[in-house]
């Protein structure tokens, strides 16, 4: 398999800033190899002690996705988002029903809390 | 054995020549990489090679602080405060920074080397050195994985980085070994167990361990070291030139603070 | 007209999202118009946008000779690199020389981004077809410069920065972040030599003092002459969000008080706040030196570009050595 001869091309770089942090885009260097991307990613992300941990990727090797119709597709999906569920009418409706307005102690509440 | 505990006069004496020894190896060898800050083949290795030579330096300010505990003057007294005969750096380090190939095969020679001297200090007897060598040894694995790096890809890179190399090698043959010249009352370090080994057994250690990528690379092995009764005491102007510059600010006022 | 190739995006652009001016189906007057409205409102560009040529030049010129800035900053500061006095000053001095190598990195990255290579962008700059900022064009003398510089040309600097770091493009704006992070070391190296040396001997204190006198000029020069804010096509992209002005009196209002603290004095009779209109009054910046120096006619603007052409001949060999040769002899 012919090998391309090594140029200077970027490695993105993320870094975690402290344990149990996410890793987080820092920037990019630009290196002729792998090996010399991991030095100078130090060097660029972490030289003063600032990083955990570092990822250096080859931005060639990132698959990137911001395509509208997979992230943003138009039909109702509001099924998926706690904002999707309001239930303010119907809550009242029932409380009026029972003659139990929000927030009466005493017995008979459901475990989970509503936000009605 | 800690810095109250009662040193013998002959080991205390042979201990200062070997804290100054790697004192102004780091210092000297700090200073002339330092240089290439700001002007660096590329600027991703700009900031690498600055980070190195920073260590380099910060190094050798913990050894000059170790031995001014035992001498009672401060770091900054012991480097910068004295006559350019009075460093006693190895020749290897005394060398000019010269070109990239140079600085690089005299970067990886160094840290070879050095590498087996902080080995057979690492369960010195004095601890204040063992556990400054703990610390240090780890800092130099990246030095020594960034040297063996660009040694590889210049000894392959043919014609002009092969070529450069190669001539750097030949020029810094002769000197090589100098980091293991013998130090003043060494023995006495040895049986006092501050030292593991003496420096002409480090020297074969070192040789040895350089053989397998040198081979691999087809680079020529260095040999021993040519005068090796000079190899702390003889500088070059190159090293004059150097002094004259890191005195030139502190000499408008040496007592003065800065 | 932007040349095709010095500009060719290096990142694939976005063909359809949910910003209008990526939208290749509208005209170029309907994505201009949603770029404009997108940028007036606070939003950001990234570097696999559609633009206007007319923005992708702003960056990339403001970018560029940022970058430019850094690496020549580099170059005064650098001569004292091995004349630094005591060992920590020595460690202080190369971190933040370094410090400028890797913000020139950093600059030069976006601008790569953005599709002008870094061999063309050096090539700009030593022909003096780019240019680079005036406080780096000057001689320094004595340690009393390494003071000057590191504390009131980073200050002024990071003054400038502070304002980008809601740039519209994201990735300046992320980078002059990192960036004033690690400025802000610099500035308190900068004062505590400056500091050192007014509470040291005579002939110490004259050295700041000395310094100080000759960089005043410049410093007051280097934001630039005041341009109405109508008419600034950086302000109008939010490339940038203060004018020179701002900055400026920005400057002054935080470092004089520091200035004259420490018994320096300000070579500028006229420097003084007027309560009545609240803005700082100063001697008229010698614009017409700000005009000669950075078209490079400055003491040193040759001899530091002529510097830099140098090094990167000589270090090419490398380059050529490590791209281009077969893969390194595996472990």
């Amino acid at each position: 398999m012919p090998r391309r001869a090594p140029h200077l091309e970027p490695y993105e770089v993320f870094r975690q800033e402290k344990d149990g942090d996410p890793m987080r885009h820092g920037g990019s260097v630009m290196a002729p190899d792998p090996e010399l991307a991991l030095h100078y990613a130090r060097e660029l992300y972490g030289r003063r002690q600032e990083s955990t941990r570092l990822w250096i990727v080859r931005r060639a090797d990132i698959g990137v996705l911001d395509d509208p119709d997979w992230l943003q597709p138009p039909l109702d999906r509001s099924f998926k988002k706690p904002g999707g569920y309001v239930m303010r009418e119907k809550l009242g409706q029932a409380r009026a029903r029972t003659g139990r307005p929000k927030g009466v102690p005493g017995g008979g509440h459901s475990p989970a809390r509503d936000e009605a | 054995m800690s810095l109250d505990a009662g040193l013998a006069p002959g080991t205390r004496s042979a201990l200062e020549a070997l804290l100054l020894a790697m004192a102004d190896d780091e210092f000297v060898i700090g200073y002339w990489d330092s240089e290439w800050t700001g002007i660096a083949p590329l600027l991703e290795e700009d900031v690498a090679m600055s980070s190195i030579a920073q260590d380099e330096i910060g190094h050798a300010r913990a050894f000059y602080g170790l031995l001014g505990e035992l001498t009672d003057r401060d770091p900054d007294t012991t480097a910068y405060d004295r006559p350019p005969e009075s460093f006693r750096h190895c020749r290897l380090v005394d060398h000019a920074r010269t070109d990239w190939a140079f600085t690089i095969a005299r970067r990886y020679l160094y840290e070879t080397a050095d590498a087996v001297r902080l080995a057979a200090l690492e369960d010195s007897s004095f601890a204040p050195l063992a556990g400054l060598v703990a610390k240090i040894q780890r800092e130099e694995r990246y030095h020594l994985a960034h040297a063996e790096g660009w040694l590889r890809r210049l000894a392959v890179a043919r014609p002009e980085g092969r070529t450069r190399l190669l001539a750097a090698l030949r020029t810094l043959a002769p000197d090589a070994a100098t980091v293991f010249t013998r130090l003043p009352d060494e023995a006495t370090l040895v049986e006092a167990g501050v030292m593991s080994a003496g420096t002409a057994d480090q020297a074969v250690v070192w040789r040895a361990g350089l053989e397998p990528l040198f081979a691999q690379l087809e680079l020529p092995l260095p040999g021993a070291a040519a005068d090796p009764a000079t190899g702390r005491t003889t500088h070059s102007d190159g090293f004059r030139w150097l002094y004259g510059e890191f005195t030139a600010v502190r000499y408008m006022d040496p007592v003065a603070a800065w | 007209m932007t040349d095709p190739l010095a500009l060719d995006p290096v990142l694939p652009p976005r063909e359809r999202t949910h910003l209008p001016h990526n939208d290749a189906r509208l005209s170029h007057d309907e994505r201009y118009r949603a770029f404009e409205a997108h940028v007036q409102a606070g939003g950001k560009i990234e570097a696999g946008d559609w633009m206007p040529d007319e923005y992708r030049q702003s960056v990339l010129r403001f970018v560029e000779m940022h970058a430019n800035s850094e690496l020549m900053g580099v170059l005064p500061e650098r001569e004292w690199l091995l004349r630094a006095p005591t060992l920590r000053r020595k460690l202080a001095l190369t971190a933040k020389v370094q410090d400028e190598v890797g913000h020139a990195q950093l600059l030069y990255r976006v601008a790569e981004d953005l599709g002008k290579p870094r061999e063309a962008m050096f090539d700009d700059l030593i022909a003096g077809r780019t240019k680079f900022h005036n406080v780096f064009h000057y001689p320094t003398y004595s340690w009393g410069d390494v003071g000057i510089i590191a504390w009131l040309v980073d200050a002024a600097a990071i003054v400038a920065q502070q304002a980008l770091r809601d740039s519209s493009y994201g990735p300046y704006a992320r980078t002059m972040r990192k960036i004033c992070w690690e400025e802000s070391v610099h500035i308190m190296h900068g004062r505590d030599v400056v500091v050192t040396l007014v509470n040291g001997t005579p002939a110490q204190f004259e050295l700041a003092q000395e310094a100080l006198v000759r960089w005043w000029g410049p410093l007051m020069q280097m934001h630039g002459p005041r341009t109405p804010r109508e008419k600034d096509r950086d302000l109008y992209w939010r490339v940038k969000a203060k004018t020179s002005e701002e900055l400026r009196q920005e400057f002054l209002g935080i470092y004089v008080d520091r200035i004259r603290e420490l018994g320096l004095v300000i070579p500028d009779p006229d420097l003084r706040f007027d309560d009545a209109d609240g803005k700082w009054h100063y001697t008229e910046p010698d614009w017409q030196e700000l005009r000669t120096v950075v078209t490079n006619h400055g003491p040193r603007s040759q001899a530091r570009l002529d510097f830099r052409r140098v090094n990167l001949e000589e270090t090419a060999w490398v380059r050529r050595a490590i791209l281009g040769a077969p893969a390194a002899a595996a472990a």
